[in-house]
């Protein structure tokens, strides 16, 4: 190989490697998946695992939060599909939700996997048709989410017993 | 030095200490990029190895090579500058006291062995010594002070330097791993400067001599 193919080769793999790394810190991936996934998405290549996605949304109808999010994690391994990232945090919000006081530590949870999906909604906004759900948006989602992190006088008020989970 | 190695090698090796530099494993995996301390210690280390021989810029970069072997040769140095940061950024300890007091550390180090001006050889086993130092103190000193479980002796004696140095002392408790990950990046760090362009024996020692009668 001559000389300034070896260097063209060098300079090529140094830029790919660079810019592996640049990638790597700005998305901070938690697993392998995440960076196949990433890497995947980033070149618009990137699609859920759409039987384990129709389990998930099976059990999440069926109440089975917790089975839910395990199929929509399975199909969504990279935390890359807004849609699936807005029904965890759904499942969050429907599982910690209750009448006297709401699981701050799934609503927290939650938050995080909505802002996840507010964040790789097109746009920002994400909107789902589905008519099991009284919340469509996941900015909707979002406020409710954190109403029931706030610690204010509502808190204390006796008729909050008559709210409805949404 | 051949074109695979300056090309190649190099890059890839200090670009994979640059990676590797960053990981901290524990319940997540976090990717830290060097502090801004970090990157003066790195300017500082490539002062260091162009002052005392090991790495020799006009090597890489010069009006008679072409320009791919200059961006080639630039490349080097940028990487190199980038590992030398993340590799002060590795063996520094995360917070508290032990972070001021080994920054502090390197610093004296780095300005000492410049202020030493000593040959190639030297220059490398002292940087050896500077990140197998720090090496010991965060991943072997700090770390067995910080892990929770031992003696009540072990217990008291800490609560006392806590008491000392105002709860400065500990560190969050590392993952084994990355000591041993460590290990492996410090390793192919100095291989890696090991590696380097040198500059050439006759004419630094003509160098000497024209300051000499400076």
């Amino acid at each position: 190989m001559s000389e300034s193919a070896v260097r063209t080769f060098g300079l090529a793999a140094s830029i790919c490697f660079a810019a592996v790394i640049v990638w790597l810190y700005a998305h901070q991936p938690q697993s392998l998946a995440e960076v196949s996934g990433g890497l995947s998405a980033t070149i618009g290549a990137y699609q859920i695992d759409q039987v384990a996605f129709d389990e998930g949304l099976r059990l999440f109808r069926e109440g089975q939060f917790e089975a839910a999010r395990t199929a929509f994690e399975r199909a969504d391994a990279a935390h890359k599909d807004a849609r699936t990232q807005f029904y965890i945090a759904y499942s969050f919000y429907r599982e910690g939700w209750g009448r006297f006081y709401d699981d701050d530590r799934l609503f927290t949870r939650g938050v995080e996997a909505v802002d996840r999906a507010i964040a790789l909604a097109p746009h920002g906004t994400l909107h789902e048709d589905d008519p099991d759900l009284m919340m469509h948006t996941a900015d909707e989602l979002r406020a409710e989410l954190q109403a029931g992190l706030r610690s204010d006088s509502s808190d204390i008020n006796p008729l909050a017993v008559l709210r409805k989970r949404k | 030095m051949t074109a695979v190695r300056e090309a190649v090698y190099l890059p890839l090796i200090f670009l994979t200490v640059t990676l590797l530099g960053g990981i901290r494993l524990g319940s997540r995996v976090a990717l830290v990029p060097a502090s801004l301390f970090s990157l003066v210690l790195g300017l500082m280390l490539l002062g260091v190895l162009v002052k005392a021989g090991a790495l020799a810029p006009e090597r890489l970069m010069n009006a008679r090579r072409s320009g791919l072997a200059n961006t080639s040769g630039f490349t080097v140095l940028a990487t190199v500058f980038l590992a030398s940061a993340q590799a002060f950024n590795l063996v520094t300890p995360e917070s508290g006291l032990p972070h001021l007091l080994v920054c502090v550390f390197l610093l004296t180090l780095l300005l000492n062995t410049l202020a030493a001006g000593a040959d190639r050889v030297r220059t490398l086993r002292s940087l050896l010594v500077v990140f197998g130092s720090a090496f010991i103190l965060k991943f072997i000193v700090l770390a067995a002070l910080s892990e929770q479980t031992g003696g009540r002796l072990k217990r008291v004696l800490l609560v006392l330097l806590e008491g000392v140095t105002l709860g400065t002392l500990t560190q969050e408790v590392l993952h084994p791993a990355n000591g041993y990950l460590a290990f492996f990046t410090l390793a192919l760090f100095l291989v890696g400067l090991g590696m380097l362009p040198g500059a050439d024996r006759s004419e630094r020692k003509e160098l000497i001599v024209v300051r000499g009668q400076g």
